[in-house]
């Protein structure tokens, strides 16, 4: 009788395990039909997690290196104020400002100045503390080398680099890709005030093709925010702002009139410098609204 | 008795504890990233891109547009150890939607064992890097992770 009941127990905790491992094999089938998405289709969601069309936007560190490369040199006073970060309490404020702190710390190493490159390494700091990505300051001792490698340009500028690379794995890891173009958007924006500023009337015409060349990208920056409308809607007031910048690009004359430039590689795209002043004028107020937060 | 069923209880566990890993595949991207990073170098990091491959009923063509800069040197480098079966990776100049575009870059002449690319840009001012994923919808064993770092100089 035991037996029986033994022999009972067993074939059904047998049976339970057979059911268990007949549905995990069997679970696959399902799964393909919620990503099954047409090859056209550029939704994200559309295919459960696999992103048909992404970006990859460049670095702040970068587009600093190409201004310097171009005759872009120090003016005092062009970054931006050295606020308290506890003032940005919305999340999209404080990863646009994290950018703006980005292209300000790169634009002060380039042009080796350790007291205001040490301060918005801190800021930055901060402002990641607040994002929740104080991981990405702990590994490897990044703000410890930072402060030890004070004058050395190369060194720092290797450093930023590496803070860059471990940022972008860790919004990856946490599936927060929203942030790394939010915090773009507020780099290229400070990056293209501080280009504007030191331009100084069309002195350089250098950097004022570089001006023209980094509006190019704008586009970019704009698709890659829309792509991330749905993970946080207040997005969409960033690239309202930014849209306005586009708008008056897209209509200045060096621009309008000659519609391949921007695709052309062999062409060098250059405004006039009424036109830079045209767009400094509103670059400026979309900069002021987003560090006033 | 209660033996039996604390062993049928164990069976459980491990079984649903084996699925969670069978279909959850842990991906190492600080592994994938440094890997990346030593092949990139003399070139300073500027950005790096993890693309979810998810293979389905219809061919896919994953696109991820780069914008660059003219004057610029710039090396690509790819990653496809992630994946259990080779995937195609081409460059192109212009978007999928255009019919102007020219490849500047495919893995397709590389040895198929390969998971590692590099790739010297010409002038461009935009790449659009496409994934061709064929449709795979009885084992889905093209899943997995391919990523690729930029850098310039």
């Amino acid at each position: 009788m035991f037996s029986k009941k033994k022999s009972f127990v067993l074939k059904g905790s047998m049976l339970c395990v057979a059911a268990v491992l007949l549905t995990a094999c069997g679970g696959e089938a399902p799964k393909e039909d919620t990503t099954a998405a047409p090859v056209a289709d550029t939704s994200a969601a559309a295919s459960n997690d696999t992103e048909q069309q992404s970006y990859s936007l460049p670095s702040p560190l970068q587009i600093a290196s190409i201004f310097k490369k171009s005759g872009l040199k120090y003016k005092d006073g062009v970054t931006s104020p050295m606020k308290d970060p506890a003032k940005y309490t919305a999340s999209l404020n404080q990863a646009l400002n994290l950018g703006v702190y980005s292209a300000d710390l790169s634009y002060t190493v380039l042009n080796k100045q350790n007291q205001e490159s040490m301060a918005y390494m801190k800021l930055s700091r901060q402002l990641a503390d607040k994002l929740g990505m104080s991981a990405v300051f702990d590994e490897g001792n990044l703000a410890t080398r930072f402060e030890k490698n004070l004058g050395n340009e190369d060194s720092l500028a290797y450093i930023i680099a590496e803070l860059q690379m471990l940022t972008d794995m860790y919004l990856d890891e946490n599936n927060q890709q929203q942030i790394t173009s939010i915090v773009f958007a507020g780099a290229w924006i400070e990056s293209m005030y501080i280009g504007s500023k030191v331009f100084d009337g069309g002195k350089k015409s250098g950097l004022n093709n570089k001006l023209a060349e980094q509006l190019n990208i704008l586009g970019s920056i704009l698709k890659s925010l829309n792509a991330q409308l749905k993970k946080d809607p207040a997005i969409a007031g960033l690239t309202a702002d930014l849209q306005t910048i586009k708008n008056i690009y897209d209509e200045l004359p060096s621009v309008k009139n000659n519609p391949g430039a921007a695709d052309d590689s062999e062409k060098e795209l250059s405004l006039t410098n009424e036109e830079v002043v045209t767009l400094s004028k509103k670059i400026e107020e979309v900069r002021t609204k987003f560090i006033k937060g | 008795m209660k033996k039996v069923f604390f062993i049928g209880l164990i069976s459980l566990v491990f079984v649903f504890g084996f699925t969670t890993i069978q279909t959850d595949v842990v991906i190492d991207k600080k592994a994938l990233t440094s890997s990346c990073k030593k092949k990139l170098d003399p070139f300073q990091y500027d950005s790096q891109k993890f693309t979810k491959i998810i293979s389905t009923k219809k061919n896919q063509q994953l696109e991820v547009e780069v914008p660059v800069f003219i004057g610029e040197k710039y090396r690509v480098v790819f990653n496809t150890s992630q994946m259990n079966k080779p995937i195609n990776i081409k460059i192109y100049t212009k978007d999928k939607e255009s019919n102007k575009r020219e490849p500047i870059f495919t893995n397709k002449d590389f040895n198929k064992n390969e998971t590692e690319f590099i790739f010297d840009a010409p002038r461009v001012r935009k790449m659009f890097i496409d994934y061709e994923v064929p449709k795979d919808s009885a084992n889905q064993a093209l899943n997995g992770v391919v990523v690729f770092m930029i850098g310039y100089k």
